[in-house]
């Protein structure tokens, strides 16, 4: 399945704004703009709600052990993570 | 708009239907296919909204609760994904049996899964209807075991949660994950159903709901609808503005979905 890289970056973005709340803030994030330990809204449960929207859009399913505090780093190091799903 | 609600005897059991007679002229008859779980209980409200109004357009549709769920007879943690696909049949061979023209199969998250395991074995089909369609059991079947254990970014926290579970149902145990018993058996079936359909020449209209005014189909069905399509079916895709109503813990209506569901059905 081929995943143009720049639409995967900018549902990145579309994915994170909805699941955390963010009314469009995310929309403008950089690729090097930190979240965890930095967006309060990122909480378990968000992050339940970002990963289910990724399967729900790319359709692929996400391991307990592919996820950690490094996935999540910042929007750069996540979209990087969808990347290298869709990709396989 | 009056509508009846009967138990339906299936070979695997009762199972509770509510019919929805066509209003007016008749233009065919639609089999609603409910999500997974909780899932199926929050569609309830948008689900008879939608019978109602596909009614008033012409079409007789049934609503049945599969075995174990909602009203029919059995526990969710005896039910089987074989017998879920089995009751559909039956469902759709009753409508068939009251309703002349075409025939569709609706299917709601999960519910597409069950409605493509059933036109694997069934014949004459007009058209599928998916609403927001999960695209895999294996989604479905890990998205509902992380409700109970949610997901955690700390090495040692929940991670292996989701995992420790599958390991439970494989080997042969029962889980308990908000409020239902999910048996090993189903689970099992579950992981392996997929969103695949025979060739054919049936109309398949996707719906998913996306936040925004400019959503886009989803990559994922994207790419099956370009299967379909060269698999010879006729596809079309749209995406409403709307809140996955399937999800929200508040009772969530949406009039743009109704329309677009009757809009999805009328005649090329």
């Amino acid at each position: 399945m081929f995943h143009p890289m720049a639409n995967i970056r900018q549902e990145t973005r579309r994915i994170l704004d909805h699941a955390l709340g963010l009314n469009g803030r995310a929309l403008a994030f950089a690729d090097d703009t930190a979240l965890l330990g930095a967006l309060p809204e990122l909480d378990s449960m968000a992050v339940v709600a970002v990963l289910t929207a990724f399967e729900d859009r790319f359709g692929f399913v996400i391991h307990d052990d592919e996820i950690d505090g490094t996935v999540f780093a910042t929007v750069g190091s996540l979209a990087a993570f969808v990347e290298r799903k869709a990709g396989s | 708009m009056a509508f009846d609600a009967f138990f339906l005897d299936a070979p695997a059991g009762r199972r509770f239907c509510v019919h929805t007679p066509a209003h007016g002229a008749a233009r065919g008859a639609v089999l609603y296919l409910h999500p997974f779980a909780e899932e199926m209980n929050r569609s309830r409200k948008m689900a008879a909204l939608q019978a109602r109004a596909l009614g008033e357009a012409g079409y007789a549709v049934l609503q049945i609760d599969l075995g174990g769920c909602g009203d029919s007879a059995g526990d969710f943690g005896d039910a089987t994904w074989a017998g879920w696909v089995e009751d559909a049949l039956a469902a759709a061979a009753w409508l068939a049996a009251r309703q002349a023209g075409p025939l569709w199969f609706w299917g709601l998250r999960a519910g597409a899964l069950v409605a493509a395991g059933a036109l694997a074995h069934y014949r004459g089909a007009a058209g599928l209807l998916l609403l927001q369609p999960a695209l895999s059991g294996e989604q479905v079947l890990r998205q509902f075991l992380r409700l109970k254990v949610g997901a955690s970014l700390n090495a040692g926290g929940a991670r292996g949660g989701v995992e420790a579970l599958l390991r439970d149902l494989e080997s042969g145990k029962a889980v308990e994950v908000a409020g239902y018993t999910l048996g090993p058996a189903l689970a099992h079936e579950l992981a392996a159903a997929a969103l695949t359909l025979p060739a054919g020449a049936m109309r398949i209209e996707c719906i998913e709901l996306a936040p925004g005014p400019q959503g886009e189909v989803s990559p994922a069905l994207a790419a099956l609808a370009a299967q379909w399509r060269a698999a010879g079916h006729a596809v079309r895709t749209a995406v409403i503005d709307a809140p996955p109503f399937w999800q929200t813990v508040e009772l969530t209506v949406s009039p743009a979905v109704v329309a677009a569901t009757v809009a999805a059905l009328a005649p090329q």
